[in-house]
């Protein structure tokens, strides 16, 4: 527990890659430490077992050739020329009676030629190899037979494997101990070099919340990874900066909106307070009121409806929408208002055009672009209402003589309380297109402002419409499978 | 006489509900909390209540429950500052029958009052609507003001026949747009205005008064000019 709660998991990514790179690179070399040695052990004892057996081999050979005696000699002489510290020769008779042997004294664990003599028969080998001790050093033996009463028994102090194996170990324990610092600083820089692109965004995220809006970070040197992370993250700082302009400048919108009916209330009230006792001019000033009051409800409302509908990113599919119905009813809400100025309003509905969504919703973007039309198109103009299939949408057009959109402004009439300079002498609040617009997104469609009116080559299947079309907005939405 | 309850906690809009209920010929009770109002609209006494969804104590959807559990028939009007569509759905899912959004003209709320106790009190839906020298009827679809015959288009029909059902009280432009268009929410444009000047054109030139007036700022009215 103690020890747990000191030693915890870095949470620092940096400090995590590090101890990776560091560990990795430990166990690799770990690795490769225990393969060399254990290559360089088993080869050591190899060639030890093979000098034994090559020694043993020579000793029967002579017996068997030159009998006793020259074996005696060449034991004997074995006897002389090997330190007998590091080196044992013992030739006994199988029942146990030694014949020749080096000084013993000081070796222990040697076995009697006897249990010698039971292994190899029970193992039925002509050698028997083992391993024993020697004052902290290890002791190859060799036991085998030179005739069926004569045992020879012999073994070497393996010095050398273990002087090589102890340098080897020595020189790792060396490299380990320099590399672990090594390792943890090469790992630092990696891992400092992986996420310094990061931290440079995370440093650009600080600046950007504390104001700095332009602030964006460089894409220079990096990996792809990172270049698409900070390619991403100035794309959204440059989205933030963008929606808060254009939030200011919409705020700044709304006061001017909300500020006009405001100032008009007060003059009323001041007016009729300040100089009239004439009761009419008190209900007067009182229906003025009313009539401010429901322009500045109308605009409040619409403003949340634009947000409604834009939260709605997709309107949930509701029913079948008749919209050659909707069309028509809408067309007819406006015929009277068309009269009185004067307006030429004809339609070209094709029937049983229907759409899956929101009936009141669509029904309003209808109105509201036949509302504009006929608002923004003078006495004596003309209004053209179309609606056709086209493929797989639904297309109303709305095109009119009206005052038409300026250029510069056409990018910006979906915005919301944008309006252009020549409409703001009409009533509105410049929030029906954003609303409408927001309602065909909602429906899957769009709404499109045609960028050259008056092209022949427009949607409208009808061409009965007339070159002096000024402004013309086309509604597309996804039609629904028609049912008869 | 009808009694209506009003459970509704702002002072002001409770003054003038009912300050007009009560010209308009109603009697009328005021509950500024959500127990008291409950205990009200299930004593049986009244024909009609408007609710207002946000009170102390207890909240109007929660009032509205408890009243449509006792299976009481009351009537009733919500009156909440919540506008958006699916307030209203829930609001008339709840057992509401009405839904009027703050802020309201009085004369909306009357009328839609009067609308409800007509449907609530079953009375038998007449076959011709008549208003001084003009007569609708429902059947043919004849109109005929001092002997002589009006022709309408369908809407102009429907809009007069609505305010011939509402004569005397002041119907909104919004009602207008509701009833006769289904169309919930204000075009902007005035569009009833140009709709009514063709209207009137036809039922009121060339005859000895007005019947249809404007009332500036709250709607229009079908009566005789005093």
């Amino acid at each position: 527990m103690f020890l747990k709660n000191r030693i915890s998991y870095p949470t620092s990514l940096a400090a995590r890659l590090t101890l990776w790179y560091a560990s990795s690179l430990l166990l690799l070399f770990g690795l490769l430490f225990f393969s060399l040695y254990v290559a360089m052990a088993t080869s050591f004892d190899r060639e030890m077992n093979e000098d034994l057996l090559d020694d043993v081999e020579e000793l029967q050979d002579i017996y068997q050739e030159q009998g006793i005696a020259s074996l005696l000699r060449e034991v004997n002489q074995e006897i002389l020329t090997e330190d007998p510290d590091h080196f044992f020769i013992r030739l006994s008779e199988t029942n146990g009676n030694a014949i020749l042997q080096s000084d013993l004294s000081g070796w222990s664990g040697l076995l009697a030629p006897y249990s010698l003599y039971q292994i190899l028969l029970t193992h039925e080998d002509e050698f028997y190899l083992h391993r024993i001790k020697h004052e902290s050093l290890e002791v190859q033996t060799i036991t085998g037979l030179i005739s069926d009463d004569l045992i020879i028994y012999l073994g070497e102090c393996m010095e050398a494997k273990t002087e090589v194996l102890t340098l080897l170990l020595t020189v790792s324990l060396v490299v380990f101990t320099t590399l672990l610092p090594i390792g943890v600083l090469i790992g630092r820089w990696m891992s400092s070099k992986a996420v310094s692109g990061i931290k440079e965004v995370s440093r650009a995220a600080d600046k950007i919340a504390q104001g700095s809006l332009d602030f964006r970070v460089d894409l220079n040197a990096h990996g792809d990874e990172v270049i698409e992370l900070i390619q991403k993250f100035n794309d959204m700082a440059d989205q933030i900066r963008k929606l808060i302009s254009e939030m200011r400048e919409m705020t700044d919108n709304i006061a001017h909106d909300l500020r006009s009916p405001l100032a008009r209330i007060r003059a009323i009230s001041e007016t009729v307070l300040s100089s009239s006792e004439a009761q009419q001019d008190y209900k007067k000033a009182a229906s003025d009121t009313l009539e401010e009051c429901d322009r500045l409800l109308h605009m409040i409302n619409m403003t949340l409806d634009v947000a409604e509908a834009e939260a709605n990113v997709r309107e949930p599919i509701t029913e079948d929408v008749n919209l050659s119905e909707l069309t028509e009813d809408a067309c007819e809400l406006y015929c009277p208002l068309a009269e009185t100025k004067q307006i030429k309003l004809s339609t070209h509905l094709e029937d049983n055009c229907s759409v899956r969504g929101n009936k009141h919703t669509l029904q309003r973007m209808l109105t509201n672009l036949i509302d504009n039309a006929v608002k923004y198109t003078p006495e004596h103009g003309e209004i053209l209402i179309e609606l056709c299939r086209s493929e797989n949408d639904a297309v109303v057009t709305i095109a009119d003589t009206g005052i038409g959109i300026p250029d510069p402004e056409k990018q910006r009439i979906f915005d919301r309380f944008y309006r252009c300079d020549q409409s703001r002498t009409q009533e509105g609040c410049g929030l029906g297109l954003s609303y409408s617009r927001a309602v065909a997104r909602a429906h899957g469609g769009d709404i499109t402002l045609q960028a050259q009116p008056s092209v022949s080559a427009s949607p409208l299947s009808h061409s009965s419409m007339s070159a002096a079309m000024n402004s013309v907005f086309v509604v597309s939405l996804p039609a629904s499978v028609m049912r008869n | 006489m009808m009694k209506i309850l009003l459970i509704e906690d702002d002072q002001v809009i409770a003054d003038l509900i009912v300050k007009g209920m009560k010209e308009a010929g109603y009697m009328i009770d005021h509950m500024t909390d959500g127990l008291f109002g409950l205990s009200a609209a299930l004593s049986d006494r009244y024909d009609l209540a408007i609710v207002d969804l946000m009170l102390p104590e207890l909240d109007g959807l929660s009032i509205i429950d408890l009243v449509r559990k006792r299976k009481l028939n009351l009537p009733i009007i919500i009156l909440s500052a919540k506008r958006s569509v699916d307030e209203r759905v829930s609001g008339l899912h709840h057992g509401g029958d009405d839904y009027l959004t703050k802020p309201f003209s009085f004369s909306e709320l009357l009328a839609r009052v009067e609308a409800l106790l007509r449907r609530s009190s079953h009375i038998v839906e007449p076959t011709t609507l008549s208003f001084q020298d003009l007569t609708m009827d429902l059947l043919s679809r004849n109109v005929i003001r001092s002997g002589k015959k009006i022709d309408l288009q369908p809407r102009e029909f429907s809009l007069l026949e609505y305010l011939l059902r509402n004569q005397g009280n002041i119907v909104s432009k919004t009602m207008i747009m509701e009833r006769v268009w289904d169309y919930h929410f204000d075009p902007g444009t005035n569009v009833v205005e140009a709709r009514l000047s063709k209207l009137r054109e036809k039922v009121d030139k060339g005859f000895e008064f007005p019947l249809i007036h404007t009332v500036r700022g709250l709607g229009y009215v079908l009566k005789k000019q005093d």
